[in-house]
C-alpha cells in the first residue's frame, strides 16, 4: 500500500512540474488566444538570468524576484517588438513566429551558457520527510504550495479583476474589445509580460530538478500543453488538476501495467487526454464555445 | 486571373532558385569525391602540405554538450599541432590538418547531408563523430564511397564488432558493453550472493550495459532482482527509482546518460532510505556536475569505469598531458565547447591516435590511412589512464577495449578499486 | 517581368494570355532544369535536391490539412516515420518496390483517417494536442517493436541502386525516382485543390457553419484532408528511405513536425508553389547556417525564420507580389505599411486572414 501511495506522490511531484508551465500557457492563452511555443524559451531565458545571479552569490529568492521582473519586461518587449506585427494576421503565421522566438531564445541562452545542463540551487531545503512510510521531498511540497498560490492568484485575476476581465475580452474578440474602448495593445503586452513572469517562477521552481539548460523545458512543454488543453485552456484550476492527473496516471501505468512498462507509459495519459477530448471537446474545466455564423 | 500570373511568377522563382543553387554549388560531376585523382594516385583531400578531416556531431539541441566536446578536444589537438609546425606523415612530408566541423542536431538525415557536403568539399577522412543513429546512417555511404569513418565517439557495438564487413568504419571509445562487463566481473568475483537492480536507457546505450553485465555475471551468485527503463526525454526517474528501491537490492546499476536524470537517481534513492552500491557509466560520473550535486558521498560505494584522466581533477594537476591539454583547450577548444564533458578528453586522445596513424601512412591514400590506422597497438595516447592503451588491430572491438573501475572518494576525485 | 508590376485590377484577355504563355514557358524551363540538374551536379547537390523533393511532399500533405483546410497538425513527422518504416520493412523482406510504395501510401492514410475520425470533431488546440501525441507516442512505440523497426539503432537499408543498363550513378537514379514521385504527387494535389474538393477545403477553412449551409460536411471534409495529408506523409517516408537509406526513431521526432510546420508557413500557406519554396527553405537554411557558423546554427536559423516572417508574413511565395507592391509605391507618397490594423485589411470580413495567398482566393 505504501508503495502505491509513493507512486502517486511521485506522480504528483511530476505533475507539479507540468502544472508550473501549464499555468503559464493558460495565462498567455487567456491573454492572447494564441498557442505560444515561445513560452518555454522565455521561461528558460528568465531562469538563466536567475542562474547567472546565483552564480555570483545572490540569494535564490532575490534572484527569483529579478528573474520575474526581467521575464515581465522580456515578454512585454517581445509582444511589442515582434508579436504585434503578426496580430490580426493568419494565426498560423503567429504560431510560427512563436516557434522562431523559441529557437532564437534558446540559441541565445546557448550562446551565453552552452547546452550542457547546470545544477541550479533550490528555493527549498533539499530534504525528504517520511509520512506513514511514504517519502516526500520538501522541494515537491514547496513547489506544489507555490503553484497553488499562483493558481488561486490567476483565478482571482481572471474572475474578479478589471484587468483580468479586460484581458479575457481581448483574447476572445480583439475587434469588438477595441470598439468598446479597451486598450487592446497595452492589454496584450501586459498579458505576454505576465506570462513570461510566470514562466520565470515556473523555471526557477523546476530548474533544481531538471537542471538549467536551453532545452530544459522542451519536453515538459509537451506535457504542459497536454495539461493546459485537457484542463480546458481557460481555467488555471483545470490546468493544475489535469497536470496532476497526467503525472499520476503516467506513473501508475508504468508501475502496474506490465505490458505498458516504463517506455510506453507516456502513451497512457496522452491516450486518456484524447479520449476525454473526444467526449468533452472543451476539456475538463473549459467553457463550451458556440460557433457563430 | 491573378492566379495564373502569380503561379507563373512563382514558378519563375522556383526555376531561378534551383538554377542558382546549381550555380552556387559550381561543381560538376567530374570533381566529385571518390573519383580517381587528377594527376597522381593521391586520394581526394590530401596534398603535399595539407590534409582535410571532417566531422559532424550535434552542436545544438539536447546532445550538444557532448557533441561540442567531440569536436573541441580534437580541434585542440589538431590546432596545437598545426601551430607547432604540422603533422609528420609516413611518406616523409609534413602536412597541416584542415579541420571542418558541422552540426547535425542528432538528426540522421542531416548527418548524411553533412557527410555528403564534407565529401563534396574534398574531405579525406571523417573522424570522431558522436551519435549512434547519425553514424549508422552515414556508415553505408562511407562504405559505398570508400571513405574512412573512423574513431567514432559512440560505444555502440555496430561500429566495431565486424570490421571485415564494415572495413571503413571503426569506433574509438570502449563499447558500452565493455563498461557493463567490467562491473559484472567485479560483482561476480566477490563470490557472494548479491542482488542487483538495473536502470537502463531504453535504447542501445542502456541495452549494451545490460548485455555486458549479464555476460559477466552468468553462472555466478549475482542475481538481477529488479529492472526498469526510461526514455531520454523523461523529466524525472522518481517512479523508476521508487520501483527499484522496493527490491532493496544490494547494488544499483544506473545506466543513465542524461545528467539531470542521473543526479535525480542519486538523490531519490537516498531520500527513500535505499543505499545500494552504485555503478555509473563513464559519461555520467563527473564529480562536479553529477556526484556532488547528487550527494553521492552518502552511498557505501560509487563505481565507474574510466579510461581517461579528468583534466579538471586536482589529482592530475601536475600531469604533463593534462597541462598540454589544458593549454591547447584554453586556446582553441574553449571556443567550441563551454562546459567540460569527458568527451573533450576522449576526442583529444583521439587526435593523438590520428597523429599516430598519419605517421605510419606510407602513401597519400585513404587505403594507406586505413592500413596504418588499423595497425596501432600498445599506444599510450595522452590523457589515457596508465595501463590503458590503444589497440586497433582487433577486428571486433573499438580502439580502446579496456576500462579500469574506479571508486568515488567522496570529494572531487576517484580512487582505484581493490575488490567489492 | 514587366507585367508583374501591373496593378492587380488589370485583367484584360491579352495580358492573361501572355501570362499563360509565360506560365507554360516557366514550367518548361523548370522541367528541363529538373531533368538536367542531376546529370551535371555532384552527388552532394543531388542529395540536397532529392531532400527538397522528399520534404516538399511531406510539407504538401501538411499544407493540405493546415494551409488549405485550416486544421492544425503537429503530427506530420509521425506519418513520415511510419512510411519510412514500412518502406524499410518491405524492402528488407524483398517486396517489390511499387507494392511497397503503395503500402507506404495506404497504411499511413488509413492510420491518419482513423485518427481523424476521432479527432476531426475537435478544433484548434484540442486538435493540435491529438496530432502532437502521434510523434510523442510513436517514438517509444518504434523502439518497443524492434523486430519490425530495428529499435533505437534503426535500420540501414541499402537499396535503389541504379540499374547497370541505364548508365546512371546511384545518386542520379535515386534523384529521378524521388523527383518523379514528387512531381506526380504535386500534379495530383494541384488538381485536387483546384477542384470541387479544394473548394470544400476552402469553405471549411473559412467558416464551418457556412459550409454546412452549402451542403458541405465539415467533418467529412476534415477527415478527407487529414487522410490525404497522412498519405502524402507516408509517401514522403518512402522517399526519405530512398535517399537517406536509413530510418530510426529519430526520423519521427516531434521537432521534425514543428520544423515542417514552420517551413510550410515560410513557403506559403495554401499555395502549391509555396510548398516547394518551404521545402527549399527546410533543406537549405540549416546548410547555410552551418556554413556561416556551425556552432550557432540554432541562433542563425531562428533569426532567419523571424526575419522572413517579418518581411513576408504570407510566405516566400508572396515575394514577387511584395516586390511589385514596393516598386509601384515608389515615387508616390509613401503609403502606410501593411499593418494588420490598417484600413485596407479592416474592410475584409473578420474571419478572413489578411495573409490570403495566391492560389486560394482566385
Amino acid at each position: 500500500m505504501s508503495y502505491f501511495i509513493q507512486v502517486v506522490v511521485d506522480g504528483l511531484s511530476n505533475g507539479a512540474i507540468y502544472a508550473a508551465i501549464a499555468l503559464a500557457i493558460v495565462l498567455v492563452y487567456r491573454a492572447t488566444g494564441l498557442i505560444n511555443f515561445a513560452q518555454g524559451g522565455m521561461a528558460v531565458t528568465a531562469t538563466f538570468v536567475a542562474y547567472a545571479l546565483t552564480r555570483v552569490g545572490v540569494p535564490v529568492l532575490l534572484a527569483l524576484v529579478v528573474a520575474v521582473v526581467f521575464g515581465f519586461l522580456l515578454g512585454a518587449l517581445l509582444e511589442r517588438g515582434v508579436m504585434r506585427h503578426f496580430e490580426g494576421g493568419d494565426p498560423d503565421t503567429a504560431v510560427v513566429a512563436t516557434i522562431a522566438l523559441l529557437v532564437v531564445l534558446s540559441g541565445l541562452s546557448a550562446y551565453f551558457f552552452g547546452y550542457e545542463p547546470h545544477p541550479f540551487p533550490s528555493l527549498f531545503p533539499n530534504r525528504t520527510i517520511e509520512v506513514l512510510g511514504v517519502f516526500v521531498s520538501l522541494r515537491s511540497i514547496g513547489t506544489i504550495t507555490v503553484l497553488l498560490v499562483v493558481m488561486i492568484a490567476l483565478q482571482l485575476l481572471f474572475r474578479s479583476t478589471k484587468l483580468g476581465l479586460a484581458m479575457r475580452a481581448v483574447a476572445d474578440n480583439p475587434r469588438s474589445s477595441a470598439l468598446s474602448g479597451l486598450p487592446v495593445s497595452r492589454l496584450l503586452m501586459i498579458g505576454w509580460g505576465l506570462a513570461a513572469a510566470l514562466g520565470a517562477i515556473a523555471g526557477v521552481l523546476v530548474a533544481p530538478q531538471l537542471f538549467i539548460s536551453p532545452g530544459m523545458l522542451d519536453f515538459v512543454l509537451v506535457y504542459a500543453l497536454a495539461s493546459a488543453i485537457l484542463g480546458g485552456l481557460d481555467s488555471p484550476i483545470g490546468a493544475v488538476v489535469a497536470a496532476a492527473f497526467i503525472g499520476v496516471v503516467e506513473n501508475l501505468a508504468g508501475a502496474y501495467l506490465d505490458f505498458i512498462g516504463d517506455d510506453l507509459k507516456i502513451a497512457v495519459p496522452f491516450i486518456a487526454v484524447i479520449v476525454i477530448l473526444v467526449v468533452r471537446p472543451q476539456g475538463l474545466f473549459g467553457r463550451k464555445v458556440t460557433v457563430r455564423v | 486571373m491573378t492566379k495564373t500570373r502569380n503561379a507563373a511568377r512563382a514558378s519563375g522563382v522556383v526555376a531561378t532558385v534551383s538554377i542558382a543553387a546549381l550555380l552556387v554549388a559550381g561543381c560538376t560531376r567530374d570533381s566529385s569525391a571518390g573519383g580517381p585523382g587528377a594527376d597522381d594516385s593521391a586520394s581526394p583531400g590530401i596534398t603535399d602540405d595539407s590534409i582535410s578531416i571532417g566531422i559532424s556531431s550535434p552542436l545544438s539541441g539536447a546532445t550538444a554538450g557532448p557533441g561540442s566536446c567531440t569536436i573541441a578536444g580534437l580541434d585542440s589537438y589538431i590546432e596545437a599541432k598545426n601551430a607547432a609546425g604540422g603533422f609528420e606523415f609516413g611518406d616523409g612530408k609534413t602536412r597541416q590538418v584542415d579541420f571542418t566541423y558541422l552540426d547535425d542536431v542528432y538528426d540522421p538525415a542531416k548527418a548524411v547531408s553533412n557527410f555528403r557536403q564534407l565529401l563534396n568539399d574534398n574531405m579525406f577522412a571523417y573522424v570522431g563523430a558522436l551519435g549512434t543513429p547519425t553514424n549508422a546512417a552515414v556508415m553505408p555511404i562511407a562504405e559505398e564511397e570508400e571513405v574512412p569513418q573512423v574513431l567514432l565517439t559512440t560505444g555502440a557495438r555496430t561500429f566495431s564488432s565486424d570490421q571485415d564487413a564494415h572495413p571503413w568504419t571503426t569506433g574509438f571509445v570502449p563499447t558500452y558493453a565493455t563498461e557493463g562487463r567490467a562491473f559484472g566481473e567485479l560483482l561476480a568475483n566477490a563470490n557472494q550472493p548479491l542482488t542487483v537492480a538495473t536502470l537502463a536507457q531504453n535504447d542501445d546505450f542502456g541495452q549494451s550495459y545490460l548485455d555486458g553485465l549479464n555476460e559477466a555475471i552468468e553462472g555466478s551468485q549475482v542475481k538481477i532482482v529488479a529492472s526498469a527503463t526510461y526514455e531520454p526525454t523523461d523529466t524525472t526517474l522518481d517512479a523508476q527509482v521508487t520501483e527499484l528501491a522496493a527490491s532493496k537490492a544490494d547494488v544499483l546499476m544506473s545506466a543513465v546518460s542524461v545528467t539531470p536524470l542521473q543526479v535525480g537517481v542519486l538523490t531519490k534513492a537516498q531520500s527513500l532510505g535505499w543505499l545500494p552500491r552504485i555503478f555509473l557509466p563513464s559519461n555520467t560520473s563527473t564529480p562536479g556536475t553529477i556526484l556532488q550535486p547528487g550527494g553521492a558521498a552518502a552511498y557505501p560505494a560509487v563505481y565507474t569505469p574510466s579510461f581517461s584522466k579528468n583534466p579538471n581533477s586536482p589529482a592530475f594537476a601536475n600531469d604533463e598531458d593534462v597541462k598540454a591539454y589544458n593549454d591547447a583547450f584554453q586556446k582553441y577548444g574553449s571556443k567550441i565547447a563551454t562546459t567540460y564533458t569527458p568527451h573533450c578528453a576522449w576526442s583529444y586522445a583521439e587526435g593523438a591516435v590520428l597523429d599516430q596513424a598519419f605517421q605510419g601512412m606510407k602513401e597519400p591514400t585513404r587505403e594507406a590511412f586505413m592500413t596504418s590506422l588499423k595497425s596501432i597497438s600498445g599506444f599510450q595516447a595522452p590523457l589515457l589512464l596508465d595501463g590503458i592503451t590503444v589497440d586497433t588491430t582487433t577486428k571486433d572491438d573499438a580502439a580502446i577495449s579496456t576500462v579500469q573501475l574506479v571508486q568515488y572518494d567522496g570529494q572531487a576525485a576517484f580512487k582505484p578499486v581493490s575488490a567489492y | 517581368m514587366a507585367t508583374t508590376t501591373a496593378p492587380r485590377s488589370t485583367t484584360g484577355t491579352a495580358s492573361s494570355a501572355t501570362a499563360r504563355w509565360k506560365g507554360i514557358a516557366a514550367v518548361g524551363v523548370l522541367a528541363v532544369a529538373l531533368v538536367v540538374a542531376p546529370l551535371v551536379s555532384s552527388p552532394y547537390i543531388n542529395y540536397q535536391l532529392s531532400s527538397i523533393a522528399v520534404f516538399a511532399v511531406a510539407i504538401l500533405g501538411l499544407n493540405i490539412v493546415m494551409g488549405y483546410t485550416g486544421q492544425v497538425s503537429l503530427g506530420q513527422s509521425a506519418f513520415l516515420g511510419l512510411g519510412a518504416y514500412i518502406a524499410a520493412y518491405g524492402i528488407l523482406h524483398g517486396w517489390p518496390g511499387p507494392l511497397t510504395l503503395l503500402l507506404c501510401a495506404v497504411v499511413p492514410a488509413v492510420v491518419g483517417m482513423l485518427v481523424a475520425l476521432a479527432a476531426a470533431r475537435l478544433r484548434g488546440l484540442a486538435l493540435a494536442m491529438i496530432t502532437l501525441a502521434l510523434p510523442i507516442v510513436g517514438v517509444p512505440l518504434a523502439r518497443r517493436f524492434d523486430e519490425f523497426t530495428g529499435g533505437s539503432q534503426g535500420q540501414v537499408v541499402s537499396w535503389l541502386r541504379a540499374p547497370e543498363s541505364i548508365g546512371l550513378a546511384n545518386d542520379q537514379w535515386r534523384y529521378y525516382v524521388v523527383v518523379l514521385i514528387a512531381v506526380v504527387a504535386f500534379v495530383l494535389a494541384r488538381n485536387l485543390v483546384r477542384g470541387r474538393i479544394g473548394r470544400s477545403f476552402a469553405i471549411v477553412k473559412e467558416n464551418e457553419a457556412v459550409a454546412l449551409s452549402m451542403g458541405v460536411s465539415p467533418y467529412r471534409t476534415k477527415v478527407l484532408a487529414f487522410t490525404i495529408a497522412s498519405l502524402l506523409g507516408g509517401v514522403s517516408g518512402f522517399m526519405y528511405l530512398a535517399i537517406v537509406q536509413y530510418t530510426s526513431p529519430e526520423t519521427l521526432v516531434f521537432a521534425t513536425s514543428i520544423n515542417l510546420v514552420a517551413a510550410m508557413v515560410i513557403g506559403g500557406s495554401a499555395s502549391i508553389v509555396g510548398t516547394v519554396l518551404g521545402a527549399v527553405y527546410y533543406v537549405l537554411v540549416p546548410v547555410l547556417a552551418g556554413q556561416v557558423n556551425s556552432s550557432r546554427t540554432a541562433l542563425i536559423s531562428g533569426a532567419v525564420l523571424l526575419a522572413v516572417l517579418f518581411l513576408l508574413p504570407a510566405g516566400l511565395v508572396s515575394l514577387p507580389r511584395r516586390l511589385a507592391r514596393l516598386r509601384s509605391s515608389r515615387g508616390r507618397p509613401p503609403q502606410p505599411p501593411a499593418h494588420p490594423t490598417t484600413s485596407d485589411e479592416a474592410a475584409q470580413p473578420a474571419s478572413a486572414p489578411p495573409a490570403a495567398t495566391t492560389d486560394q482566393h482566385s
